[in-house]
């Protein structure tokens, strides 16, 4: 008979070969290679402390006949670890979604199981297709003071764990960052830049649950972050930049009335408007005139997306 | 809501609906620095689940993005009615438990009240413009529960404030459906929709 | 052997509010000689269990008559959190019988249910009490047939748990300390939505009243103050409450905390025909009580209000009539008061002037000496003249000229 046997790493595994008595003559291999007659004892095979290498298919002969008496798929790994659970709402008042994972992997297939409780009503949570560890909740309710409860079990053939999170209504609303963010100079004020963006499309209703922004800027050649918050409105004038200087700009979004920040928005980079180089006299004038009129007005690089690693707060 | 509008009410209306939003935004940021300060005076927990308590409007509502303008108002001035006689009793309870002992809390509770009054009058106000009137105002509202221990008032208290909080959110959401351009309709986010 | 009837308790009545249990027998002295001693053994049993909690000898003497006797007996934990049962035997020196002498048998077992019998006994206990810093108390939850306690809490700390039967747990608390104004709260949890909780109030005693003293500013209200001591730690309904009782008139007044500076006063009328009083401040909260007494002569204690409407005649340019007007009744007494003349050379004289005191009247002092034409500023302050007591508060400041030469 074959089977799946699960073990946990550096246990000691004791495997029979089949019916076969203790005393008769066998051979045990793995992956299609003997397996050294000191892990035999008897027709007995012997594994001390197994390893996540030892995963693999085991099979027992008997020892003339070379009839296959015994097979099992070894799999090595650990029960689960506490999951780290994660709920937020991104598209208020629609519903919220919850997200897991484990903190270490168990190398063996793990089974989930969520239950989301509002007061005593149990609720369903919608399983994402993609990514498998994400369901999405409906709220049937708004404005509820009694809190959301949610927990998550996971279980393996090694062992079972759990966490549950209790929390508010509005403690989870967490928008996404803005999106589009664009910031261009404005022409004739060398100290301005203009910044626009739009609110995260997943937010589903922005005039009845409208967003505030926090912008924040800052030239490459500090460190020290501007900030400034907009209660409403998605564009803003930057009118304390210096001049010349290529600007480092985000914006995060928050629910006007609940909830937290968003992470910071994709950076964008922008240099405030720079005046043409004065006519030089004699000669040197004639020449710069014609290179000027040569080379075609580059304005300074309006928008460069920065890599999308730029994260709020790092 | 009203048969059609005149520019005149309309722009009335929604200066009184951004005013109301203006006002219940101060009084829920007022009630949750109030609920910080009551739940350590009273040596409550802060994250304790308190059942839903009889007697205190419940903000909670389904099918909120469905209602009507007249529905909304009329709902939010009952809560708010209750609201001052709730806090009228919980101020009184608060001078004869503690007397002197915390004039802080006493003030700020005060405050909260005089808030709830001034928006009960703002949203007869939006009602009045709807020239439906604001309905006559019952009994003095729920009576304080027979015998009520101690611990049970604080944990009233507590509800009363969590919930008129989570009711000044409720409430300047339902300000802007009615500051809405296509009033009436409930034009809002229908739940059915899925992300 | 020589063994006595079966006692039968009369009544055991419960005290819910002190915890106290009082139980009466009859001692059937009637059936023996006189002057047998009789000794009463009383066992207290509690919990589910009924375990034994105490088991005390009580003494009697026999006269011959069917005598009832009554026994107390306090708790050491509220008489709701669980059922109690009493039971006694009894032994009699019965001296004529030569032969052994044994304990009768037990009486009936009396009960007091505990709230963990009632269908809707549910909550903690004891509710809302308050007593003194440094005291033991027990507390405990009563919940429904089927509910398990998650955890109880005496404030913030999570105390182990004492089974009392399948409905009632509690906690002990040793050595309360001092609770803040709300009260230290008490809570027993029984699920997510579901907990019990009680509150507790630990404080002080009143302190002894310091610094008793009465005086009156116009012989018709005697005004009495004092400093409270140590702060109770009790406040609102449970703060401790101030009386002044006078032993000669009998009189008593309830005293209030002063709004404007949060001192305590006591106002006590005026008899007309008493000059010594004999003042009792009592002080009293949840707690204990604790009082102070002052024996005063009313003409000793003399404080006046601040002299008013200071007015000027007569018109020599050397001399000036001064008028004042004080609130008060003086006529058992001579006043003594201090005018202070100042004028603008910086010079500052005073003047005491000593006159009977009046009703409700207006008093006038001749300033002589001064010099024509010159702008001085006058303020006046009385006092009791025969036992000086206190000042008055100086009256307003007043400028007169005199007139030319």
């Amino acid at each position: 008979d074959s089977h799946v046997q699960y073990e946990r790493v550096g246990a000691d595994v004791t495997m029979k070969c089949g019916s076969m008595d203790w005393d008769a003559a066998v051979t045990w291999m793995t992956n299609g290679t003997d397996i050294d007659e000191s892990h035999q004892n008897g027709s007995y095979l012997i594994l001390k402390k197994v390893n996540l290498t030892q995963s693999g298919q085991y099979s027992c002969y008997e020892g003339s006949s070379w009839h296959l008496k015994y097979q099992t798929s070894l799999r090595v790994g650990m029960p689960p670890k506490e999951p780290v659970l994660m709920c937020r709402s991104n598209n208020y008042p629609k519903g919220f979604y919850c997200s897991w994972h484990l903190p270490t992997p168990t190398y063996i297939p793990n089974f989930f199981n969520i239950s989301v409780v509002h007061g005593t009503r149990e609720m369903v949570c919608e399983k994402d297709t993609f990514p498998k560890n994400r369901c999405h909740i409906r709220y049937l309710q708004l404005f509820s003071t009694v809190k959301y409860k949610v927990t998550l079990t996971v279980t393996n053939a090694l062992g079972k764990n759990s966490t549950t999170l209790t929390f508010d209504e509005v403690a989870i609303v967490k928008p996404d960052p803005p999106e589009s963010v664009v910031a261009k100079p404005v022409p004739n004020n060398p100290r301005r830049l203009e910044v626009s963006w739009q609110n995260p499309s997943s937010w589903p209703d922005p005039e009845s649950f409208p967003l505030k922004f926090f912008l924040r800027y800052r030239p490459l050649i500090l460190d020290q972050w501007q900030h400034v918050e907009l209660s409403d409105g998605t564009s803003h004038t930057i009118t304390d930049a210096y001049a010349g200087k290529e600007y480092i700009i985000q914006v995060a979004a928050k629910d006007n009335d609940i909830g937290t920040w968003s992470d910071w928005s994709v950076a964008v980079h922008a240099t405030p408007w720079t005046e043409e180089p004065k006519h030089l006299t004699t000669e040197a004038q004639i020449t710069e005139t014609t290179s000027a009129s040569t080379s075609s007005f580059m304005p300074p690089p309006t928008t460069k997306i920065c890599d999308k690693g730029a994260v709020l707060g790092s | 809501m009203a048969a059609a509008d005149s520019p005149s009410a309309t722009l009335r209306r929604r200066d009184l609906c951004s005013r109301g939003i203006r006002l219940a935004g101060k009084m829920r940021s007022d009630v949750i620095d109030l609920l910080d300060t009551y739940v350590e005076r009273q040596g409550l927990d802060a994250s304790a689940s308190v059942a839903v308590v009889e007697g205190v409007p419940a903000a909670a509502v389904e099918h909120w993005d469905e209602q009507s303008g007249t529905q909304r108002l009329l709902e939010n001035l009952a809560a708010y009615r209750t609201f001052r006689t709730l806090l009228a009793q919980m101020l009184e309870e608060q001078r004869e438990q503690l007397g002197e002992a915390d004039a802080g809390l006493g003030r700020a509770l005060a405050a909260v009240l005089l808030q709830v009054s001034a928006f009960a009058y703002h949203l007869e106000e939006l009602l009045r413009l709807e020239s439906r009137g604001a309905p006559s105002e019952e009994e003095a509202g729920p009576p304080q529960p027979l015998h009520l221990g101690l611990f049970e008032r604080k944990l009233r208290g507590l509800g009363v404030l969590r919930e008129l909080a989570q009711w000044a959110v409720r409430s300047a959401r339902d300000l802007r459906q009615l500051a809405k351009p296509s009033l009436g309709s409930s034009s809002a986010l229908s739940t059915a929709e899925s992300p | 052997a020589f063994v006595p009837l079966t006692p039968r308790i009369l009544s055991l009545t419960p005290d819910f509010s002190t915890s106290t249990l009082n139980l009466k027998w009859s001692d059937n002295g009637s059936i023996f000689p006189y002057g047998l001693d009789a000794f009463w053994q009383i066992q207290i049993l509690r919990k589910e269990t009924m375990e034994k909690v105490t088991q005390v000898i009580y003494y009697s003497k026999l006269t011959q008559e069917d005598v009832i006797l009554s026994w107390n007996w306090t708790s050491d934990m509220p008489l709701e959190c669980t059922s109690h049962y009493v039971k006694i035997r009894s032994y009699i020196n019965v001296t004529q019988f030569v032969g052994p002498k044994d304990w009768s048998d037990w009486s009936a077992i009396e009960e007091v249910p505990g709230k963990d019998t009632e269908p809707n006994g549910s909550g903690m206990f004891p509710e809302d009490s308050v007593v003194a810093v440094g005291s033991d108390v027990t507390f405990c939850c009563i919940h429904e047939e089927g509910q398990e306690i998650q955890q109880m809490k005496y404030g913030r700390e999570i105390y182990p748990m004492i089974r009392l039967s399948s409905r009632s747990s509690a906690i002990r608390v040793l050595n309360a300390s001092a609770s803040n104004a709300s009260g230290t709260n008490v809570v027993c949890r029984l699920s997510e939505y579901e907990m019990h909780g009680t509150v507790l109030f630990v404080g002080y005693a009143p302190d002894i009243p310091q610094n008793l003293s009465c005086e009156t500013s116009n012989f018709v209200t005697i005004k009495c103050t004092w400093k409270p001591g140590r702060p109770s730690g009790l406040y609102g309904k449970r703060e401790t409450k101030y009386s002044l009782s006078e032993r000669m008139s009998g009189k008593n007044v309830s005293c209030k905390v002063d709004e404007t500076n949060g001192e305590r006063v006591c106002n006590f009328s005026v008899n007309p025909d008493q000059t010594t009083y004999n003042f009792i401040l009592r002080a009293s909260n949840p707690i204990g009580q604790a009082e102070s007494s002052l024996v005063i002569d009313l003409t000793q204690r003399v404080h006046p209000k601040a002299p008013e409407k200071l007015t000027f005649s007569g018109t020599n340019s050397t001399s000036v009539l001064l008028h004042w007007f004080i609130n008060g009744s003086f006529a058992e007494i001579r006043l003594l008061c201090q005018i202070e003349i100042s004028s603008g050379h910086s010079e500052q004289k005073t003047h005491n002037v000593s006159m009977p005191g009046g009703g409700f009247s207006t008093y006038t002092a001749q300033l002589n000496a001064l010099r024509p034409y010159t702008k001085y500023q006058f303020r006046v302050r009385c006092s009791s003249a025969d036992s000086f007591w206190r000042w008055s508060d100086w009256s307003r400041t007043e400028e007169h000229t005199t007139s030319e030469a």
